[in-house]
């Protein structure tokens, strides 16, 4: 019973400080050069992970879609199948993983050092408001890079599924990528690009909040790291099935008036 | 965790306030910049009564109430000077001029300089401190909270922060109340000392009148003080 009740408080802290975090983005002024440090912090300190584990994940997707296509004769639509899956669902997926074990663990790491150091306590003693310097920043970071970082994991998906098409299936470049277009359609990509934002809002708020409420020292800090890995992967695991199907009924709506 | 709590503060004391760990000491220099909020209670500051002002209320009353903390709470991604200029840049409006003359006579003012271009880590843990005061000190505040300003501290940086504080009291006319386990530095540098038992104040008085306390957690302080 105490479990559920602290999941259902921690549940409402994490609502509560959101709220905060978008009433300080409207009614306060933006520190516009701290959120383009962040966005570049992260993207530069995630890019290389992030190429590696999209050109990883195209070849794997290439590989298993290889094994299908086969028995129907079909590696033709190798390429457009295979892209479709990475950049509807595994790539975003994938991506906000990378995100929350590099970004998530560090930021709340970061604030929840400056919180046992007493540093958010010294911003608002010294006249500022640690939302608007310190979270703000970051939240919006977070989220724009990694717009970033899953196209450069997507492009990265597609060279890692040509090379393992020729290797693997024996379909040329040109071959792999002529059904990309017809099976790839702006549908897959916007649905794509809601959980790429869904996911990074998800990590956002729980990276910054963890971070900003850690208590009790180092052990907190370390606490804190673990709690955001947690429960970043459970909720974006649960937002991920939420986009599908909330995706999926919107199609069959709109087919259906057509 | 404090309870039943009193105290009167007069303009210019250096007041002491001694205890055990976890007695609540910190968390009463908290309440009264506003960093915590008491359930119940009143905290009153120049006439005005502030424990339940909001966010935006408290920014007066820090502007008066300088507080250096525990650690020396530096921002690590800034430098030295812009740590000490932080505060100036959020509660006044200055050119950077008079802002790089501020920064430079607080910095003078606990014997650092040369050291602006530096980061936080950078320089030893002492420094860090002394920084940390200097970035109080340079918005010129009334009244200086300081928590346990000298921890962590070897002896010839603790003798030299205890004389800070006791110079700045002097110069600036600051009101400084110092959270701290140090009774040999509060009998030489305090007009008053508090001693904290439970949330409660158990003793208080002028160094003299403590010497001559009955009270076993008084009498506990000063065996340290003579044994040393």
């Amino acid at each position: 019973m105490n479990a559920v009740a602290s999941v259902v408080q921690e549940i409402g802290g994490t609502l509560l400080f959101l709220q905060s975090i978008l009433r300080t983005m409207f009614y306060k002024r933006i520190k516009i050069h701290e959120v383009f440090e962040q966005i570049w912090k992260v993207t530069v300190d995630s890019f290389l992970n992030t190429s590696m584990a999209g050109f990883f994940v195209g070849a794997i997707m290439t590989v298993q879609f290889t094994m299908q296509m086969k028995e129907f004769g079909a590696l033709g639509y190798l390429g457009g199948l295979a892209t479709s899956g990475t950049f509807r669902e595994v790539g975003p997926l994938l991506i906000a993983f990378m995100l929350s074990g590099k970004v998530g663990a560090f930021t709340s790491a970061e604030l929840g050092t400056m919180r046992v150091t007493e540093q958010i306590d010294a911003v608002r003693c010294l006249g500022a408001d640690p939302l608007q310097e310190i979270i703000v920043p970051r939240f919006i970071g977070i989220i724009i890079s990694s717009f970033f970082l899953l196209g450069a994991g997507l492009i990265m998906s597609v060279f890692g599924g040509m090379l393992m098409g020729q290797v693997f299936a024996g379909v040329n470049y040109e071959e792999y990528l002529r059904h990309v277009p017809t099976i790839v359609s702006p549908i897959s990509i916007i649905n794509g690009l809601v959980k790429c934002g869904v996911f990074a809002f998800v990590l956002a708020t729980i990276c910054t909040y963890k971070g900003y409420t850690t208590t009790g020292g180092a052990k907190g800090v370390g606490r804190s790291v673990v709690a955001t890995a947690v429960a970043t992967m459970i909720c974006i695991v649960v937002m991920d099935w939420l986009t599908s199907f909330i995706g999926e009924s919107m199609l069959q709506m709109i087919q259906g008036y057509r | 965790m404090l309870s039943g709590l009193s105290l009167k503060i007069h303009e210019g004391e250096i007041v002491f306030i001694l205890g055990t760990s976890g007695t609540g000491k910190s968390v009463l220099l908290k309440n009264l910049v506003g960093l915590l909020t008491p359930d119940e209670g009143e905290i009153w500051i120049d006439g005005v009564e502030v424990a339940r002002f909001s966010e935006e209320e408290y920014l007066p009353i820090r502007k008066k109430c300088g507080m250096v903390f525990q650690h020396p709470a530096l921002f690590d991604s800034l430098t030295i000077y812009e740590n000490v200029a932080f505060g100036l840049r959020r509660h006044y409006q200055l050119d950077e001029d008079s802002i790089r003359e501020k920064v430079d006579k607080a910095l003078r003012l606990v014997h650092l300089h040369g050291i602006e271009s530096k980061r936080p880590a950078q320089i030893s843990y002492g420094m860090q401190k002394r920084v940390s005061l200097a970035r109080t000190v340079a918005l010129e505040p009334r009244i200086l909270l300081f928590d346990e300003p000298t921890t962590g501290l070897d002896p010839v940086t603790t003798t030299a922060v205890n004389q800070l504080i006791q110079d700045l009291s002097r110069e600036l006319k600051t009101t400084s109340i110092v959270v701290s386990h140090d009774m040999n530095c509060a009998l030489t540098i305090a007009d008053r000392i508090v001693v904290l038992d439970k949330g409660q104040i158990v003793e208080q008085g002028s160094p003299a009148e403590l010497k001559r306390s009955t009270h076993p957690l008084v009498k506990d302080f000063l065996a340290e003080v003579l044994e040393a």
